[in-house]
């Protein structure tokens, strides 16, 4: 098994960073703004001294000017917690580049983001039996177990968002993003509502594979469900496969408004599409990585 | 005539076996498609869509659809063309069907549409695709001068293009030509039927058919109406004082009609005047004629059904005379005679004072012959005794009497009363044919080579011929004959030859037709012009000593028969001579075209209903 990213790769995604729109609160230390105040070279409010406060930061220029003791407050500087949902189930094992693979290197790509600022990152894979959690990484260091993890995880099984509904719901604040093809029978809903309830500001990203926004075959054939092994005769005309397209566009502008009601962004993308690309260019357009 | 029991039959029923093909399309739709496996992430964004397009293994029960339905109907129609299904149509066929299509004149009448030569031929082109594939047809246009233009074939392609390639011409339909013509085609034995296609006006028949015809005539009446008004007569008279045109208006409709004539010299507008013409009602009207003018047209502006007798052309200008030499010791009857052709310049000379000359175009000698005849038309009356051309003895005559009541030089010349006291003896002469004679001796002979010339053997004063009104009449046409017009200025009808002589010294002589053509015609002897079928006005133009010298004539319709248009209910025909019963049978209108354009709508259908999803 090769790498998951390319050491080139690597070096271009140092240079991002994922674009939180309000401030976190992370439980250590790190580089992004956070709703408490802590430690950090920016200002940003007085407060009255009470007893028990840290003497060091009492203000006294304020002291001399007001008679009164005065704190300087600043902006604590903390990890942003990120959850990546990564969907591996039978329909993602398909296509040609094949999505469960891509899925893999785009989920390793935004996770080395994300390590390499310091942010604390959570790699949860749904797909055949439980969803499969992991603990928490942080650093670069961590990027090497996770991209083994990622690497080791089996694609297969029926795609089933409910049981994403718990996982996010014990989320602390941060940001998520999910990874998936959104092909599913169940509806992505309840997993959409979990985020924001659990006010997660985060991403959608659909990942589908060329061969499924054009068909490129005709003709008599017997379809088989990838994750559910159903079976059905069919034949391929212009009408049929003009059909389908049109259940799968509405399938997908579903997807894309949900998440937009729910303040989440929304990128729909092709395997066609190198990961380097998807990263620098549609994810950068979203606003998820700057 | 054109009823028929609607029997279908096939020409080519050995196709049926084509039939197969439909229980082989049924046996196809058995079997059971073998369908590769595809794995799709989401089986459920696929619409439910199953049909059964190829053949396979194993077996499977047959299912309604609309696609057998119609692969089945395309090869049903398909195997129906194959066959060639004919259904009996309505014309009764002999196996050699003549048709006789007029394109005479009155053809170009529009009381049907297009025209009547249009309806006939598209009849006759009905008639054609009811040919079965042993029948035969031919072809006969019948104009002024009927054409074969189709002979004996059975090829439809080849007798559709000879019918529609026929054009109406300005003359007359001469059936009798026609009829002989079909005649010579159809030999004994031979089961043929004629058809004739016409508006029924038709030169009257010959008496020679009415032994009968070979084969039936059927005559196909074309044309409903007669509502027309046309010129029939423009002349134009020059007396002492001044010239003036003659022109007949004639109104040939069985409804009043309001007509306005535009009269023109020379393309110029002089007169447009107002006419009001009661049902069958003609009128003269006498118009004024520039003194320059070279042709004067008179034209009806009213639009109706026939357009060729609607415009009249005449020659405006004076023929150019002839200088005529009489020797003679003195005939006064002679030289009134010849003074009655206003383009004769008669000029009389003593016999002691003639000497040759090439400046007169004719010559007349009375009781004097010349040692040598000049080098043109002469008239030669009664020569002495001694010369060349003089008889036997004088003997006595009594009556006289036509060589031959027929010929164009008797014209209107009553003979009854004449009488001729003592004449020449011409039995033994090498002039020429006889035209007049007696029961004793040839009295008047003609003769065309080496050139026009009339040997008279009495003396005019030894009979009463001069004193008979057969006299100037038979002067007239001895003298138009021997010396015609350069260029007759009277009017021709269409198609009429005429006759042009050269001038002497002329280089070439050519006729522009009215629509611009020039034909060159032969300098050194009388020519003849037949291509006369446009109307309008001809100039035949006449090169001598490098001067072109202009002579006009003019060609109208000017036939009461052709513009009076209306059809004739019934047609006598020639009866039928052969007593063999005809074997007619009905044509045959094949179907398969139709059913093929069937077939190929049920296959754009079932293509439309697969792609459609149906």
């Amino acid at each position: 098994m090769g790498p998951l990213l390319e050491p080139a790769l690597l070096r271009r995604l140092e240079a991002l960073a994922l674009q939180v729109r309000r401030a976190v609160s992370g439980q250590m230390g790190g580089e992004r703004r956070s709703r408490r105040r802590g430690q950090s070279v920016e200002f940003a409010d007085f407060r009255n001294y009470t007893p028990g406060d840290d003497f060091r930061l009492i203000d006294w220029n304020a002291y001399a000017r007001l008679d009164r003791f005065m704190l300087r407050l600043f902006v604590a500087e903390e990890e942003l917690p990120l959850s990546l949902f990564v969907d591996l189930s039978g329909s993602m094992d398909w296509g040609k580049p094949n999505k469960a693979e891509t899925a893999r290197r785009l989920a390793g790509a935004i996770a080395y983001v994300a390590l390499a600022a310091l942010d604390r990152v959570r790699l949860t894979v749904f797909a055949e039996g439980e969803t499969s959690g992991g603990a928490p990484s942080r650093g670069r260091r961590a990027a090497a177990p996770l991209f083994s993890r990622l690497q080791s995880f089996p694609s297969g099984g029926v795609t089933n968002y409910e049981k994403l509904v718990w996982p996010i719901g014990r989320q602390r604040p941060g940001m998520t993003v999910l990874i998936t093809d959104g092909l599913g029978d169940s509806p992505i809903d309840p997993a959409l509502t979990a985020l924001q309830r659990a006010q997660q500001e985060g991403a959608v990203l659909q990942l589908l594979a060329p061969q499924e926004l054009a068909p490129d075959w005709s003709g008599d054939a017997r379809l088989k469900d990838a994750e559910t092994g159903v079976e059905r005769e069919f034949t391929a005309t212009p009408l049929t496969q003009g059909s389908y397209l049109r259940a799968l566009a509405e399938r997908t502008d579903e997807i894309e408004r949900a998440a937009h009601r729910r303040g989440l962004r929304f990128a729909r993308l092709s395997t066609a599409e190198p990961v380097d690309e998807m990263v620098q260019i549609t994810l950068h357009r979203i606003g998820l990585l700057v | 005539m054109w009823k028929g029991a609607r029997v279908m039959s096939f020409l080519a029923p050995a196709a049926a076996v084509l039939a197969l093909t439909l229980p082989a399309i049924i046996a196809l739709y058995f079997l059971k498609i073998r369908r590769p496996t595809r794995v799709v992430p989401a089986l459920h964004l696929w619409p439910s869509q199953v049909r059964d397009r190829q053949a396979n293994v194993p077996w499977q029960r047959l299912r309604p659809s609309w696609l057998l339905f119609l692969q089945l109907l395309a090869a049903a129609a398909l195997v129906a063309a194959a066959v060639q299904p004919v259904l009996p149509a309505g014309a009764s066929l002999a196996r050699h069907s003549i048709v006789l299509l007029d394109a005479s004149a009155s053809m170009q009448a529009t009381d049907v549409a297009p025209s009547r030569l249009g309806e006939a031929k598209r009849q006759v082109n009905a008639v054609i695709d009811q040919l079965g594939p042993q029948d035969r047809m031919t072809v006969i246009a019948v104009g002024p001068s009927p054409r074969i233009v189709a002979s004996v074939t059975g090829d439809r392609d080849t007798l559709h293009r000879a019918v529609n390639g026929i054009t109406a011409s300005n003359g007359p339909a001469d059936l009798s030509a026609a009829l002989a013509l079909a005649v010579g085609l159809v030999r004994v034995g031979d089961d043929a039927r004629a058809y004739l296609f016409s508006d029924g006006i038709v030169q009257p028949l010959r008496a020679s058919f009415s032994a009968g015809l070979p084969f039936p005539v059927e005559y196909h009446r074309v044309g409903v109406s007669g509502e027309n008004a046309g010129l029939t007569s423009l002349t134009v008279r020059t007396s002492a004082q001044t010239r003036a045109a003659y022109l007949h208006v004639q109104n040939f409709g069985q409804q009043p009609r309001s007509v306005s004539v535009e009269w023109r010299a020379d393309n110029h507008l002089l007169d447009v005047r107002p006419l009001t013409l009661a049902a069958g009602q003609g009128q003269d009207l006498v118009l004024p004629v520039p003194a320059n003018a070279t042709s004067v047209t008179a034209r009806l502006a009213s639009s109706d059904i026939f357009a060729l007798d609607d415009v009249a052309t005449a020659v405006a200008r004076t023929p150019r005379a002839f200088r005529v030499l009489v020797v003679t010791p003195g005939n006064v009857f002679l030289e009134q005679a010849l003074r009655l052709r206003t383009d004769l310049q008669v000029d009389v000379l003593a016999p002691a004072a003639y000497r040759a000359s090439a400046a007169y175009a004719m010559t007349v000698f009375d009781r004097f012959a010349p040692a040598t005849l000049p080098d043109g038309p002469s008239l030669i009356i009664d020569p002495p005794a001694g010369s060349a051309l003089a008889g036997g003895p004088p003997v006595g005559i009594g009556r006289v009497r036509a060589a031959d009541a027929g010929d164009p030089l008797l014209a209107n010349v009553d003979l009854q009363d004449v009488h001729v006291a003592r004449g020449e003896d011409l039995r033994s002469s090498t002039f020429g044919r006889p035209l007049i004679g007696s029961l004793q001796t040839p009295l008047v002979l003609v003769r065309d080579e080496p050139f026009r010339q009339v040997l008279i053997g009495f003396d005019l004063h030894e009979s009463d011929l001069p004193l008979r009104i057969a006299f100037p009449i038979l002067m007239q046409n001895l003298s138009e004959w021997m010396l015609p017009p350069s260029v007759p200025s009277h009017s021709f009808h269409p198609d009429e030859p005429v006759t042009i002589v050269p001038e002497p010294g002329a280089t070439s002589v050519s006729v522009i037709q009215p629509d611009g053509n020039r034909r060159s015609l032969a300098t050194g002897s009388i020519a003849t012009f037949a291509d006369t079928d446009p109307t309008g006005l001809y100039t035949v133009e006449q090169v001598i000593a490098g001067t072109v010298e202009r002579s006009w004539f003019s060609v109208n319709l000017f036939s009461d028969v052709i513009s009076q248009l209306k059809p004739p209910e019934r047609l006598t025909l020639p009866p039928t001579r052969t007593t063999a019963v005809q074997a007619t049978h009905h044509g045959q209108l094949e179907i398969w075209p139709w059913i093929a354009l069937a077939a190929l709508g049920v296959v754009v259908a079932e293509w439309l209903a697969f792609h459609r999803g149906i």
